[in-house]
């Protein structure tokens, strides 16, 4: 009951402050909107089925963009604001308080859509149409869990070393080629399949898409082993977010380095 | 609960060491033994204060207790639960307010702060918005809730801090410097509401370096120096470590550092403390000599123009002095 | 004639100045995070466009021309990014006030913090070069290496103008971290560097023409196929008239700021 009220009192403050302060999302999904219209260009002509393609790709990188930079710099806007001593104070655990802001972050990655869905519509001139939108919607709040999950476990690397912040840069591009969000994995070397099957939201935007799209066909398990996927692997990223988080919390106390940024 | 709940804190040889480390090639490392094993307790009910100079271990002691930091020796107990091991417990029972400026959510209202924090501290949903709107009317910022915080006065922001330390009815309260930076009556309104919640049968832990405040407020006083307590008593017992005294209080012009020193060398002097800045300096010279001393004073400052010079009983102030020097 | 130390006095400001940006870049940027923009950052950019090329276009024919392209662009990541975060860094930590108030000769001022970045630039485009020849099987077995070369030092030099030139602006905005987001990324659409300029709409190009990188992915692209520094001149004045156009307007910017913050006394406004 409490860790509910954790979750979505952070998820609320974290919310009030993208109000507060709209624009400062946009460092975050630049790339994936530019990235996107580039894609619209390179694609030509723009069909319903491009489109979705681009709507869904630039959604999916503007979800993990913001999750990337929202969630690992979480707990660094505590610091700055001089809030973070008495977030710690609290009984609530971190990686919780944590998990609300990375919920928060994933959903408003979702702006970056709207924006391509925006550009879509005003500038091609296409609409476009979901086959299945409750399945549609399943899929991208499982997808959208596991995001969040990978943002507590980013959040947690920041706070374990400093130059895990080299992550935050080293992987937007990286998991933007590697999820498929603008192009079926199968182009990618070989070697690369594992990694990109490893990651939660590989599986979900393959689920999203046959949900959208009665002819795909995609990483051929169909859309309830792709959901299952996404599903499970939220599990296992929350879990290894949670044992990062009792390791960050311990450190934390010991050498004294909240207030050092 | 568990054993020693006759007392709100018992602290038994405490200690904390800071390791730095400087250079970015070669790196040295150094360990700064903030507290060096102090040992006090807290009764409940009681208003107890900790007084000491920049870099006594105020904080480090308060951080400690507060669990934020966990000591690299020694024990502590808060309400009778282990500082190392059961934080949760100690989280959910203690309020907190640091002085200062930062702290809150600037870009959101008074209310969305004190929500937040009802939520993280578990608050229950049934009885939070009637807390957050008796805590803001107790603090005077019912009508001001709804505005962002960054539009609060320095004042204003102390006391949405006040009212967020309290958000999760506290048995225990830590204040670090509650008044520090504020203007005379936002200091006082401070003090009063203080004492509103010892009346409440709240227990407090407070910091801080004006004496006077410690002097008003605190049943018992704790007195830390370079990492160790060397004093506690009550205010009234704390003079008593000056009562042989008579302090000389002099205002003057053109006071400089070696006739502070040359006043330091004499025997018959204690301790001398003084503020050299602007035009009127000010200099406490503590004495067991009393008025006899005077013209000796006059003598050692005879360079300086004297506005004022006269004696005075000794404070707590002074108290603090002779043990801190 | 000798030289007194006055007429060395624009030097030792360039370079101390250079200096300080050099250990200011380091000071939050570390050796890894450094790397990682050197190395990681061109070799995925580069393969989410040339895996995007080889989707929508399976005969892989697009692919030298993005290739070459974004290790060009890759040099923004130096020249733009950390030159336009300099600028605010530099405002933020309140040393703009103290720096501004020393009687140095703005321009070298100006100037010499971003000459590190030039040379950080150089080194990442010849890194991205790299990945497009070895990882993407970019040709370059008809690459005049001199004219590439000379295209990518003008290129380094003028998209740092460029970078400067947002800084100033940044100065006045108070959010140069999301100009430089924006221009960051802003190349991959306008600069020539996925596709040709043409391809964009008509309003959209005097933008691009504006941008001395438009200049440099032709130019590269060029050189890659054999041209010669003296068939790339045109092209190569014009990007150094970009880069200089942008060097003029940035310190006209500076010199305005520092100006309007005298009469306000408004430095630390951020």
């Amino acid at each position: 009951m409490t860790k509910l009220q954790t979750i979505s009192g952070s998820f609320r403050m974290s919310l009030l402050h993208f109000f507060a302060d709209p624009q400062w999302i946009i460092p975050n999904i630049i790339a994936p909107f530019v990235f996107t219209i580039v894609a619209l260009v390179l694609f030509g002509n723009v069909s319903t089925s491009v489109a979705l393609y681009a709507v869904l790709g630039g959604g999916m990188m503007g979800m993990w963009g913001n999750t990337l930079y929202g969630s690992g710099f979480a707990l660094a806007f505590d610091r700055w604001n001089g809030t973070i001593e008495y977030v710690l104070a609290t009984p609530s655990r971190l990686v919780w308080i944590i998990a609300g802001r990375s919920a928060s972050n994933a959903v408003l990655g979702l702006v970056n859509a709207l924006a391509i869905v925006l550009v879509v519509v005003i500038g091609y001139g296409t609409l476009f149409v979901v086959a299945n939108p409750v399945l549609f919607i399943l899929a991208l709040i499982v997808t959208l869990a596991s995001l969040s999950a990978l943002g507590v476990i980013f959040c947690s690397a920041f706070l374990l070393s400093r130059s895990a912040q080299v992550m935050t840069n080293g992987l937007e591009m990286p998991i933007y080629v590697a999820t498929g969000s603008m192009f079926p994995i199968a182009l990618l070397p070989l070697w690369s399949h594992p990694i990109s099957l490893s990651l939660g939201p590989t599986w979900g935007i393959d689920a999203m898409r046959y949900a959208s799209d009665a002819a795909y066909s995609g990483l051929g398990f169909g859309y309830w082993t792709d959901l299952l996927v996404v599903a499970a692997s939220t599990a296992i990223y929350m879990a290894i977010g949670f044992w990062l988080f009792v390791v960050v919390e311990k450190k934390v106390r010991r050498d004294a380095t909240l207030t050092e940024y | 609960m568990t054993d020693g709940q006759e007392k709100a804190i018992v602290v038994s040889d405490l200690r904390r060491v800071y390791h730095t480390s400087k250079g970015i090639l070669r790196k040295t490392r150094q360990a700064v033994e903030a507290v060096k094993g102090i040992s006090f307790d807290v009764e409940f009910g009681e208003l107890f204060g900790l007084v000491g100079p920049n870099g006594a271990g105020k904080t480090t002691t308060i951080k400690m207790l507060t669990t934020l930091l966990t000591p690299t020796s020694g024990t502590a107990k808060v309400l009778g639960f282990d500082i190392v091991e059961d934080v949760v417990e100690i989280r959910r029972r203690i309020g907190i307010i640091f002085g200062g400026e930062r702290g809150l959510y600037y870009r959101v209202s008074g209310r969305e702060n004190l929500r937040y924090f009802a939520d993280l501290y578990g608050v229950p949903m049934s009885k939070r918005e009637k807390r957050i709107a008796e805590l803001l009317d107790m603090v005077g910022l019912s009508d001001r809730a709804d505005s962002k915080v960054e539009e609060y006065s320095r004042g204003m922001k102390q006391r949405l801090h006040i009212a967020k330390g309290l958000i999760n009815d506290p048995q225990l309260v830590f204040m670090d410097e509650p008044t520090i930076g504020l203007d005379p009556q936002a200091a006082r309104d401070t003090r009063a509401m203080i004492k509103q919640l010892v009346e409440k049968s709240k227990t407090i832990l407070l910091t801080t370096h004006y004496m006077f405040e410690a002097d008003e407020l605190c049943r018992r006083i704790g007195v830390i120096s370079n990492g160790e307590i060397v004093a506690l008593d009550t205010p009234a017992g704390l003079k008593r470590f000056v009562k042989d005294i008579t302090v000389i209080e002099v205002e003057a012009f053109g006071i400089v550092d070696t006739d502070i020193l040359n006043l330091r060398r004499r025997p018959e002097v204690k301790s001398v403390s003084a503020n050299l800045e602007g035009e009127r300096q000010t200099m406490r010279i503590q004495t067991p000599k009393g008025s006899e001393f005077i013209p000796e004073v006059t003598k050692l400052l005879s360079a300086a123009k004297i506005f004022d010079i006269r004696t005075k009983e000794p404070t707590l102030e002074d108290a603090y002095l002779r043990l801190v020097s | 004639m000798a030289l007194t130390l006055a007429d060395w006095a624009p030097y030792r400001i360039f370079w101390s100045s250079a200096k300080f940006a050099f250990k200011a870049l380091f000071s939050w940027l570390r050796p890894p995070m450094w790397l990682t923009q050197l190395l990681v950052l061109p070799l995925f950019q580069m393969a989410f466009f040339v895996y995007l090329s080889r989707f929508v276009n399976p005969s892989g024919a697009a692919v030298a021309f993005i290739a070459v392209g974004n290790a060009l662009q890759v040099a923004s990541f130096s020249s733009i990014f950390a030159v336009c975060n300099l600028t605010s860094e530099e405002k933020w930590q309140g040393t703009l006030t103290s720096l501004i108030v020393t009687p140095a000769n703005r321009f070298p001022l100006f100037l010499g913090r971003a000459m590190f970045q030039i040379l950080n630039s150089m080194a990442t485009v010849i890194v991205g070069l790299f990945y497009a020849a070895n990882v993407f099987g970019v040709d370059m077995s008809h690459a005049d290496f001199f004219a590439l070369a000379v295209v990518i030092l003008i290129t380094s030099a003028a998209m740092t103008g460029f970078g400067l030139m947002l800084g100033s602006v940044g100065l006045f905005l108070r959010t140069a971290m999301i100009i430089a987001n924006i221009f960051l990324f802003i190349g991959l659409l306008i600069c020539g560097v996925n596709f040709p300029v043409t391809d964009l709409p008509i309003w959209l190009q005097p933008f691009s023409y504006a941008i001395p990188m438009t200049y440099g992915t032709m130019a590269a692209r060029a050189a890659v196929q054999g041209s010669s520094i003296f068939e790339l001149g045109p092209v190569i004045l014009e990007e150094l008239g970009a880069g200089a156009g942008s060097i003029l307007v940035g310190y006209m910017l500076f010199l305005g700021f520092e100006a309007l913050a005298r009469r306000r006394g408004a430095f630390e406004e951020f």
